[in-house]
């Protein structure tokens, strides 16, 4: 447990989510929401939560974005918000 | 008052994000961003619990070393981690990407009803159909 | 309506931040969750189970019929894709 690298992680990862949810394009959004997922995932990991870390890395930031852009590729990536 | 922010500012960025999630679920008109910050919040209450199993100093993850010779050593249970959050939110994971996949194929239906996934272009067709009898 | 919205996220994350005054210190050893039930589990998982990961443990051996359950959830869940992408493909074949 090093409070700095968490400090750090943790900042990433509200930028992330800002970004995420006020860029305009769809495909660009849910790319970032895969780099905030692989984030989210470093800092379980440096909780010691290994079990909980590699499930997120291999279910919520590979399945999980692979669902939605092959979701933003079946509609639009044009958004107004 | 400095060792209260230092004991407590995690909690303070993980209730930012929360609020990050949703305030996009409320306010952001696409559908996707709306599944985007849904995202956002299960993330950050899965952080917020596996935090709670956090022990400060130098302790082992739950995965007892050297477990051959179990019969005679002695496990104390401040030298890991609190491995109950952490059981739990491995749960929580696999539902969040169950209910992101049924979101998910309802918003490919959606699109091709309504040729949109804006949520006031959507009402809008939907009166207008209906006034028109379809 | 956005500033209705701005102003509910903001009150909402205040209670909850006004929640935290009186949550254990962050990483506390001794705060409530670390100290009654987990204990227990840490001390007797590799001598009821003989699985030296603890998580492993408790998700496959003390809570095996959750996870079991957890395997019904994606079950159907896999299943409600596929009939509501299914229907919509068939149904479009018969339009054109």
């Amino acid at each position: 447990m090093i409070w700095q690298l968490d400090l750090l992680i943790l900042v990433f990862v509200i930028i992330c989510a800002l970004a995420a949810i006020n860029i305009k394009d769809l495909l660009s959004a849910v790319i970032i929401l895969g780099a905030y997922s692989f984030l989210m995932c470093l800092l379980w990991a440096e909780m010691g939560a290994v079990d909980v870390a590699f499930t997120e890395a291999s279910v919520a930031a590979a399945v999980s974005t692979i669902l939605f852009v092959g979701a933003v590729l079946k509609t639009t990536r044009r958004s107004k918000d | 008052m400095l060792e209260f922010i230092i004991s407590k500012y995690n909690f303070w960025l993980y209730v930012i994000l929360m609020m990050i999630g949703l305030y996009a679920m409320l306010a952001k008109r696409n559908l996707v961003k709306k599944l985007i910050g849904m995202n956002i919040f299960q993330t950050a209450i899965i952080l917020f619990y596996v935090s709670i199993g956090v022990k400060k100093g130098s302790v082992h993850v739950p995965i007892i070393v050297d477990s051959h010779g179990h019969g005679a050593q002695l496990i104390h249970a401040a030298d890991y981690l609190n491995p109950l959050p952490h059981v739990l939110m491995l749960t929580a994971i696999v539902v969040s990407i169950a209910t992101t996949g049924v979101a998910l194929a309802v918003l490919i239906l959606i699109y091709r009803r309504y040729q949109t996934l804006n949520e006031d272009e959507i009402i809008h067709i939907r009166q207008a159909r209906q006034k028109a009898g379809v | 309506m956005k500033t209705i919205i701005l102003a509910f996220v903001i009150l909402s994350g205040g209670l909850l931040i006004y929640g935290t005054i009186d949550m254990p210190a962050w990483g506390d050893p001794h705060s409530p969750a670390n100290s009654y039930v987990s204990p227990l589990y840490i001390e007797e998982a590799l001598k009821e189970t003989e699985t030296p990961n603890i998580v492993t443990a408790v998700l496959a051996d003390y809570r095996g019929y959750d996870t079991m359950g957890e395997t019904t959830v994606i079950f159907t869940a896999a299943v409600a894709c596929a009939l509501l992408l299914r229907g919509w493909s068939e149904g479009r074949k018969e339009r054109e």
